[in-house]
């Protein structure tokens, strides 16, 4: 009898639990409906989601080196100048228009009127110049662009609305371009600012603000009303966190997200013709090569490392060259998704890039390659492979197990060398391992590539004499291929200085023609940046350079400053409702089955008893 | 009524009673054993954990600063800012004063103490393999125990025959197949995530808002690992089942599914306890996968882009905290086989 009471109260709260479940799964879909139409400007649809599997270090402009954090910070801080989206070539910023004095060692410029930060302080040369000052002085924050200011004298800001960079030596790049600039106001009450993590209530001068950040999770920028360009089209970007690129793609069909970048060539087929997403494929910023072991040295000419002596030869060198066959490389590995390259610039620079037409411009030629090779005085032995004073013409690849395009090239790679007499022994490891060898110069060949930005000074720098590492063990310096060429390094210093743009490019031309024919390395292609989008839902992406380009990782902000949503779209993620119900379910039946459970138990209890 | 405890255990409990006296001295001396055992286990896991990450191939400052064209002196800064320029026994000191301390020092990626992050991520995981454990165990228990009181028959072949098909699937697969069917294709649950991009505002919405993230990862590691609880627990199952006590049982009377339950089941289920206690610690370590494939935000994800950073103080951290939760989860097995199985007290 004592039973009866208990059974009531779990039979009563049985009820309860079903009752409460049937409950949950009606109001989750309105519920969902409330999110999207309740929130009053910031409709889902105006939020371009994004899959991103990016690190995030900190979003401090001043010590940020991943990518990620590095993308959003383009579109958060405007800099002096801007990278054009035509293509890279400097563009209005925060500065109006700049004069070049003193033979390219004085740069003054003036900034534009009424541009305002994001909070509706006005944006003054005190700004630019705190900025600078800070890199210049402070080590620790020179960690992310303090190179960009390694030739910085001082900086004045006689008004205003003038800033004046004043340099140590002449430099034709713009210095006020890839900086960006934070307000002076905000960071000068921050107490540590190389501490300072910069995630929240972000006080910006680009085309977007960073609102919040979830580390893994997502990063959320809004539209900047005050942005000089014009407001953005939509309200918020919103970067969600996958860590699988398939599952991005899979996010992307589900439409949980409007762009996936970085896809692989499988991934980008799969894609292509899916209803409501539009696949592309644009111009990269990034080379890939075969890099050669020319004798790695240090500054002092101390040489290091274990390479072959036969490389030291420029012929046997070229020989490699004209034995690659980058053309079938390109449609084989790449699938075609790709451009032929011919030195470490880039196509989507045209400007600086070496044109395929050039002179010195060799293609697959195997019968010159051998002659190459016979002049240098490597003969064939019995089993085809060269040979001179009894050294057998033996070099070893280094390749990255877990890239595949690595695996694949050196499976074209070797058969064609064995064709012209050389004899290559594949060591297949890890990345770190090969990172490691390439700076200890514990190599003949290996896989490289870079990512260029639209100056090409950088990238022409570290291919000189006075970048070489300082210490026998590689370091000390950044070197690209540890090439050392004292006619390079003069016409370096030429390009260096010389304001008129053409005759700069013309420079630049003839460097890359000379490193082309020193061959210290064969660059294979330049990649280009599979990316699909939600085309149903998006549309207006520009793209960088403006024809060919591509849409996210642009060494500028266009990409999403100019998208807008499709009208008449609906909100995408009907499917989360979906799972809300289905998670609904989910907790209904296991209320429900514990308590049938509890009162299917309670009741054998009671049949012992 | 009486006959509710078993009778065996009560028989053996009056004879443990019987040796009071050694069994004190036993029980600490056992104590003192498996605590030290799981004590040096640590210590070596904490030496591992620095000396294995500072033997690995590869300049941390030159993986953090990859393609990021820096100039010699920026990597020196960085190289300062992470603790990389002071010689290696004082680092070592360092790191052993950080983890006594609870610390790890700073992640070199997300420039924030390890210690927070592993903090932070570390109950994600236990949601996500902590449900998923409860119900494998659940799971693989009633399927064992019905398998092995009807064993030879259908349900017996079904259910321990679908139970190891699903244990050698790799687990990567089967996440990425249930991902691009029910996450791509279908679009019932969500494609990764712990929550939605726009989260529901409600406590209700949020609760089931990550309930759906949770279906489809709960259900991969379900499938995967609930084949070995079926598996010990019918064959333990098995083994009782010819004992005198179930003649007892069944001679007075009672029905079979109670003999079952409340005589054979207990004592089948000693061996299992220790199995489960083991496992759970690598069900934990076993979330690397099914959280990268699922994005969920745990400590396994988390080890998962330590490796790709490479993260390495991030990494010695996520070792030694899966270590420990392993060493731990041995140390109470066997604490808790001790308490619940009389012989092993007595030997």
């Amino acid at each position: 009898m004592r039973l009866a009471p208990r059974s009531r109260t779990v039979r009563s709260l049985a009820a309860a639990a079903i009752a409460s479940a049937l409950l949950i799964s009606a109001p989750v879909s309105a519920q969902a409906r409330t999110v999207s139409a309740a929130t009053e400007s910031p409709a889902p649809d105006t939020t371009l989601r994004i899959a991103t599997s990016g690190f995030v270090d900190t979003f401090n402009p001043f010590i940020s080196i991943y990518l990620a954090p590095t993308n959003v910070i383009r579109y958060v801080y405007e800099s002096l100048v801007q990278n054009d989206a035509e293509d890279g070539s400097p563009t209005k910023g925060l500065a109006d228009s700049w004069d070049v004095t003193d033979g390219g060692q004085t740069w003054t410029f003036t900034l534009q009127d009424g541009l305002e930060w994001s909070d509706g302080e006005p944006i003054t040369s005190a700004d630019v110049k705190y900025t600078y000052e800070q890199m210049m002085t402070v080590p620790a924050l020179g960690t992310a662009n303090g190179n960009l200011v390694s030739n910085f004298e001082s900086i004045d800001a006689p008004d205003e609305k003038t800033v004046v960079i004043n340099l140590k030596t002449p430099q034709a790049p713009n210095p006020g371009s890839e900086i960006p600039v934070v307000p002076k106001h905000i960071w000068e009450a921050v107490d540590d600012p190389t501490t300072f993590a910069n995630d929240t209530d972000v006080v910006g001068s680009g085309p977007f603000v960073l609102e919040s950040y979830a580390a893994n999770q997502s990063i959320v920028l809004k539209a900047n009303e005050t942005f000089w360009r014009g407001a953005p089209k939509i309200d918020r970007i919103q970067y969600v966190y996958y860590t699988n690129s398939d599952a991005q793609v899979q996010a992307l069909k589900a439409g949980d997200v409007d762009l996936v970048t970085g896809l692989t060539p499988t991934q980008f087929d799969a894609l292509e013709g899916v209803d409501g997403i539009t696949t592309h494929s644009g111009e990269g910023r990034r080379y890939h090569s075969i890099s050669i072991n020319v004798g790695q040295q240090t500054r002092d000419n101390v040489p290091y490392g274990t390479g072959s002596e036969a490389l030291k030869d420029v012929e046997v060198r070229q020989a490699l060259r004209l034995g690659t066959d980058t053309k079938t490389l390109l449609d084989k590995v790449l699938a075609g998704e790709g451009v032929q390259a011919t030195s470490f610039i880039p196509s989507s620079f045209p400007k600086w890039h070496l044109s395929d037409e050039d002179d010195v411009i060799v293609g697959f030629d195997p019968e010159a390659a051998k002659a190459k090779l016979d002049d240098a005085g490597w003969v064939p032995g019995a089993d085809g492979i060269r040979e001179k004073d009894g050294a057998r013409l033996t070099l070893r690849l280094l390749t990255d197990a877990e890239d595949v395009n690595e695996q694949s090239i050196a499976d074209f790679f070797v058969p064609w060398m064995k064709d012209i007499g050389i004899e290559i022994t594949v060591e297949s490891t890890d990345s770190d391992t090969i990172s490691a060898k390439a700076v200890s110069g514990d190599y003949d060949l290996y896989f490289s590539g870079w990512s260029v930005n639209p100056d090409p000074d950088y990238q022409l720098g570290i291919n000189t004499c006075t970048n070489l590492p300082t210490a026998t063990d590689g370091t000390g310096g950044t070197t690209q291929d540890g090439y050392c060429n004292p006619e390079f390094d003069e016409m370096y210093a030429e390009q260096r200085s010389e304001i008129d743009p053409e005759k700069r490019q013309e420079i630049v031309h003839d460097m890359l023609a000379l490193n082309y024919e020193d061959t210290a390395q064969v660059a294979t292609w330049y990649a280009n940046s599979l990316e699909a989008y939600r085309s149903d839902r998006f549309t207006g992406f520009t793209l960088q350079p403006k024809e060919t380009g591509i849409i996210a990782n642009q060494a500028g902000y266009w990409g999403y400053l100019t998208v807008e949503p499709v009208e008449g779209a609906t909100a995408g993620g009907t499917g989360t409702n979906t799972g809300l119900i289905i998670g609904g379910i989910v907790v209904g039946v296991v209320l429900i089955g514990g308590v049938v459970f509890f009162l299917i138990r309670r009741r054998n209890i009671a049949d012992v008893e | 009524m009486s006959n509710a405890v078993p009778p065996s255990t009560s028989v053996i409990a009056t004879s443990a009673a019987a040796d009071e006296q050694p069994t004190g001295v036993g029980a600490l001396r056992y104590l003192l054993v498996k605590l030290g055992g799981a004590a040096i286990s640590m210590a070596m896991v904490i030496l591992l954990g620095f000396f294995a990450f500072k033997i690995l191939p590869g300049d941390p400052v030159a993986s953090v600063a990859r393609e990021r064209g820096m100039s010699a002196e920026q990597a020196e800064q960085l190289r300062e800012q992470l603790g990389l320029n002071k010689p290696l026994w004082q680092q070592f000191f360092d790191y052993l004063g950080n983890v006594f301390t609870g610390n790890f020092g700073t992640s070199y990626v997300y420039r924030t103490s390890v210690a927070e992050l592993i903090g932070d991520y570390f109950w994600n995981t236990i949601l996500l393999t902590g449900t998923a454990a409860i119900i494998a165990i659940a799971l693989g228990l009633w399927l064992g125990q019905k398998a092995a009181w009807k064993h030879g028959s259908t349900f017996d072949k079904i259910a321990s025959g679908t139970s190891l098909v699903f244990w050698s699937v790799p687990t990567f697969w089967l996440a990425l197949l249930l991902l691009m069917v029910f996450g791509g294709t279908l679009h019932w649950f969500p494609t990764g995530g712990m929550v939605s991009p726009n989260p529901p505002t409600d406590p209700i919405g949020v609760v089931l808002d990550v309930v759906s993230h949770m279906v489809l990862p709960v259900v991969t590691m379900v499938a995967v690992v609930y084949a070995q609880y079926l598996m010990v627990m019918r064959s333990s199952l098995l083994e009782e089942m010819g004992a005198d006590y179930l003649t007892t049982a069944r001679a007075k009377g009672l029905r079979e599914d109670l003999v079952r339950r409340r005589h054979a089941v207990p004592n089948a289920l000693l061996p299992t306890v220790t199995l489960v206690f083991m496992h759970i610690g690598g069900l934990i370590a076993g979330a690397v996968t099914v959280e990268t494939v699922f994005s969920w935000p745990g400590l396994g994800k988390l080890t998962f882009e330590a490796i790709s950073g490479p993260d390495l103080p991030l990494l010695q951290g996520t070792f030694v905290v899966f270590s420990a939760i392993i060493i731990v989860m041995n140390l109470i097995a066997d604490l808790i086989y001790r308490q619940l199985d009389p012989r092993v007290r007595r030997a």
